[in-house]
């Protein structure tokens, strides 16, 4: 009930933004710790990209670029462990390339996660999957790389040789199948410029904020596919039937959006029952 | 494709013609010396007036110029330091300048510790600059904003001034600026960033008024070449759109088989 | 040498000629330049990548400067030295295992993952203070703002499919549009500024103030 001078009223319309941080922490550690399994529907463009790698071929040569930091990988992991684990599903031969010092020990997670897979399907060590570490530290090495792979990449992260792999095959763009790009931005420009703007087939994971940026790529025809966020993963993972870190993210993810809606709600009945009402008397007084 | 040309690779030969008409405009501009109009940027008038709040309230002003190498957007947000430094100066308020974020940061640095000297030295307070208020922190980007952040609230400034290239941090620096009570003038080079910075800034510079309004300050030929060449790519492009859509509209693809040449 | 290595033309004339090598093989097809273009490109990102070895003693220098004055929070500066040597000395041990990797795991992940998990908090505060239908135009936001919020929460598609119409609407037209004009206006500011920078119009690129000029 409001108290003179709008007390509830003028609460709604200047309340701390603590308060904000603290429903939203809750509603979204909540379902993480005690998860409730709600349904999640699949949007077409996550459709799409499950479409384009059920198209991959085995023995296809994929070039997994990891464009992130350490925080970007914990917004997308989902999307590159349910990309990897279809990739293997396809006996598609991978190979990993980061654009970030944070990212190098990423690949060996993501081996980690999918081990099960990549023994059941013989995966072998430069036959089939390979880890080249830090290899895009500049828009110079994208652009050597995809003009002469082998000038710019010869060793593998731990300085092994990559002489005696499948990367034998590699000379420039035309020979990848496919790149499978996941970023937080940082060196995609390039790679789209110097790879998929030749032609390369190129798909592409991105965290949220990205993809209004990244969708002008997807509607021309120059990315095949972009899956979007954690909740392009979630689905992905819904869509393999194989459930991860995005599915159980999303219980959090859906009410965090319902908890800032009600937020922006009560923030407008509070502009409008005080605010307004305010700015309406200082203006009669001042007349 | 219309026609292919010999010598140059299929589907490219439009992009080389425009970029070779670019820079053939950009050279004859440059050569002519003429000091091309540009409108004043309204956020100038923002920039002045958070400046000036902030000296009457006796507060310092933090102005950032991005977190990128030497880009397009880099130099814009050093000709707004500039500008703000030459501000400060005149009025006595306390500048500082957070730097780093990026591996390409510390090349830019120098530049901008030369520009704030440069304005101190100008309008004859040189004892008034002080080093120590261009902090380095870090090439990376989250301690960065560690480091940003932790500024803004230890010295709760009057006007946080954040052009150039942001990433990420630039929501971090634009609600921390809101919570201090500071006003937030920021610029928005990605598209990304566009939408939360207008929310959460006080004033936004989008898109190309950032680098508009550094022309504008610097009154060098060359940089209000490059935004009326900018301009004019822009109305062509208008046009090619129209022209797109009203040949596709009636069932014609000469255009697009035109771009794609 | 140095001084010939400063002149201002010779370092204009480099950036005309390394500009062309590698412009001119994205257009024209000519085998050895496209080889030529390759070895460059690839000595150019070597050098680049040691500007990162240049950084670090760059920040030696300034660090070691800082301590040596011991000027207002010097013993940050010296943390950030000592942890500097500490990891470079870890890389070294082992990359697989050892301390390196936990550093990776126990430090840098959760630091850099806080703070970008932050981001969430302070885009909910923003938008919760800013989504206020002052005037026709913010209601339109608003609306919009609403619409694309209540689709993209993955419940909303199980039981209510009529707002992906609308929000998917609204991503492939207006959010698409701006998008491309961002990436219009972003690509020949990029082209128009690189003109500038290999006429020579832009020093502070090659270091030099306008002083020097």
């Amino acid at each position: 009930m409001a108290k003179d001078n709008g007390g509830i009223l003028k609460w709604m319309a200047e309340y701390d933004r603590r308060y904000v941080y603290l429903a939203l922490f809750l509603v979204m550690v909540g379902p993480l710790l005690r998860p409730i399994g709600m349904p999640i529907s699949v949007s077409p463009d996550t459709r799409q990209y499950y479409q384009v790698l059920q198209q991959v071929q085995p023995g296809d040569k994929v070039f997994f670029t990891l464009n992130t930091e350490f925080s970007g990988y914990n917004e997308i992991q989902s999307g590159i462990i349910a990309t990897m684990r279809l990739l293997v599903e396809k006996n598609a031969r991978v190979a990993f390339g980061v654009a970030h010092v944070e990212a190098t020990v990423i690949p060996e997670l993501i081996v980690k996660a999918v081990q099960a897979e990549m023994t059941a399907n013989d995966y072998q060590y430069g036959r089939d999957y390979i880890i080249l570490g830090y290899i895009f530290p500049n828009e110079a090495a994208v652009a050597a790389g995809a003009q002469d792979f082998h000038s710019v990449v010869t060793q593998d992260w731990l300085g092994r040789p990559i002489a005696g792999t499948f990367l034998d095959e590699i000379d420039d763009w035309e020979d990848w199948d496919l790149i499978a790009d996941f970023t937080t931005g940082i060196a995609t420009s390039y790679l789209i410029n110097h790879y998929a703007l030749r032609g390369t087939p190129m798909i592409m994971n991105c965290i949220g904020v990205m993809i209004a940026s990244e969708k002008p790529y997807l509607d021309s025809g120059i990315l095949l596919a972009l899956l979007q966020s954690m909740r392009g993963g979630a689905e992905l993972e819904f869509l393999i039937g194989h459930p991860g870190p995005g599915l159980t993210a999303m219980d959090g993810f859906s009410f965090g959006h319902y908890a800032l809606i009600i937020f922006i709600l009560i923030g407008n009945v509070g502009y409008f029952g005080y605010t307004r009402q305010q700015q309406m008397k200082i203006s009669k007084e001042a007349k | 494709m219309l026609f292919s040309v010999p010598g140059i690779i299929n589907g490219r030969f439009i992009g080389f013609l425009l970029d070779i008409a670019m820079a053939a405009l950009v050279y004859y501009y440059i050569k002519t010396r003429k000091m091309v109009h540009i409108r004043r940027v309204p956020g100038l008038d923002a920039i002045e007036e958070a400046v000036g709040r902030s000296a009457e309230m006796g507060k310092p002003v933090i102005c950032s110029y991005g977190i990128g190498g030497f880009t397009y957007w880099t130099l814009a947000g050093l000709s707004i330091l500039s500008h703000v430094a030459h501000l400060t100066a005149k009025t006595g308020s306390r500048l500082i300048v957070p730097t780093g974020g990026g591996d390409q940061s510390l090349i830019v640095r120098p530049v901008a510790e030369e520009i704030v000297k440069t304005a101190y030295t100008m309008e004859g307070v040189e004892d008034q600059y002080n080093p120590d208020d261009l902090p380095f922190y870090s090439g990376q980007q989250y301690a960065y904003i560690g480091g940003y952040v932790g500024v803004m609230q230890r010295v709760r400034p009057g006007s946080v001034i954040m052009t150039g290239s942001h990433a990420s941090e630039a929501m971090n620096i634009a609600e921390t600026s809101n919570a201090v009570g500071a006003i937030t003038i920021t610029s928005g080079s990605y598209i990304s960033n566009v939408a939360a910075l207008a929310c959460a800034s006080d004033y936004i510079l989008i898109g190309e008024e950032a680098p508009a309004a550094g022309a504008y300050l610097s009154e060098d030929p060359a940089q209000r070449a490059s935004i009326r060449v900018q301009d004019l790519f822009k109305w062509l492009a208008i046009a090619v759109m129209v022209l797109g859509i009203a040949a596709r509209s009636l069932g014609n693809d000469l255009m697009l088989r035109l771009l794609s040449t | 040498m140095a001084e010939i290595l400063k002149n201002r033309q010779l370092q204009i004339i480099v950036m005309m000629l390394s500009f062309l090598f590698v412009f001119l093989p994205y257009f024209l097809n000519v085998p050895q330049l496209n080889t030529a273009s390759t070895k460059l490109i690839t000595i150019t990102s070597i050098v680049t990548a040691f500007t990162i070895a240049l950084a670090v003693i760059a920040q030696f220098r300034r660090g070691m400067n800082i301590i040596n004055r011991r000027s207002r929070g010097w013993y940050f500066k010296a943390y950030m030295l000592v942890t500097l040597v500490l990891m470079l000395g870890f890389s070294l041990i082992s990359r697989e295992t050892g301390p390196y990797h936990w550093v990776m795991f126990a430090v840098v992940n959760p630091l850099s993952s806080v703070n970008y998990g932050i981001l969430a908090f302070y885009m909910a505060s923003t938008a919760a203070r800013a989504f206020r239908a002052r005037n026709t135009k913010a209601l339109m936001l608003l609306l919009s703002g609403f619409v694309v919020l209540i689709y993209q929460a993955p419940l909303t598609g199980a039981y209510f499919t009529g707002f992906e119409p609308i929000a998917l609407y609204l991503g492939s037209t207006f959010a698409m549009a701006a998008g491309r004009m961002f990436l219009i206006s972003v690509t020949v500011g990029a082209i128009v500024f690189g003109v500038r920078v290999i006429l020579g119009n832009e020093p502070s690129v090659l270091g030099i103030s306008k002083e020097e000029q």
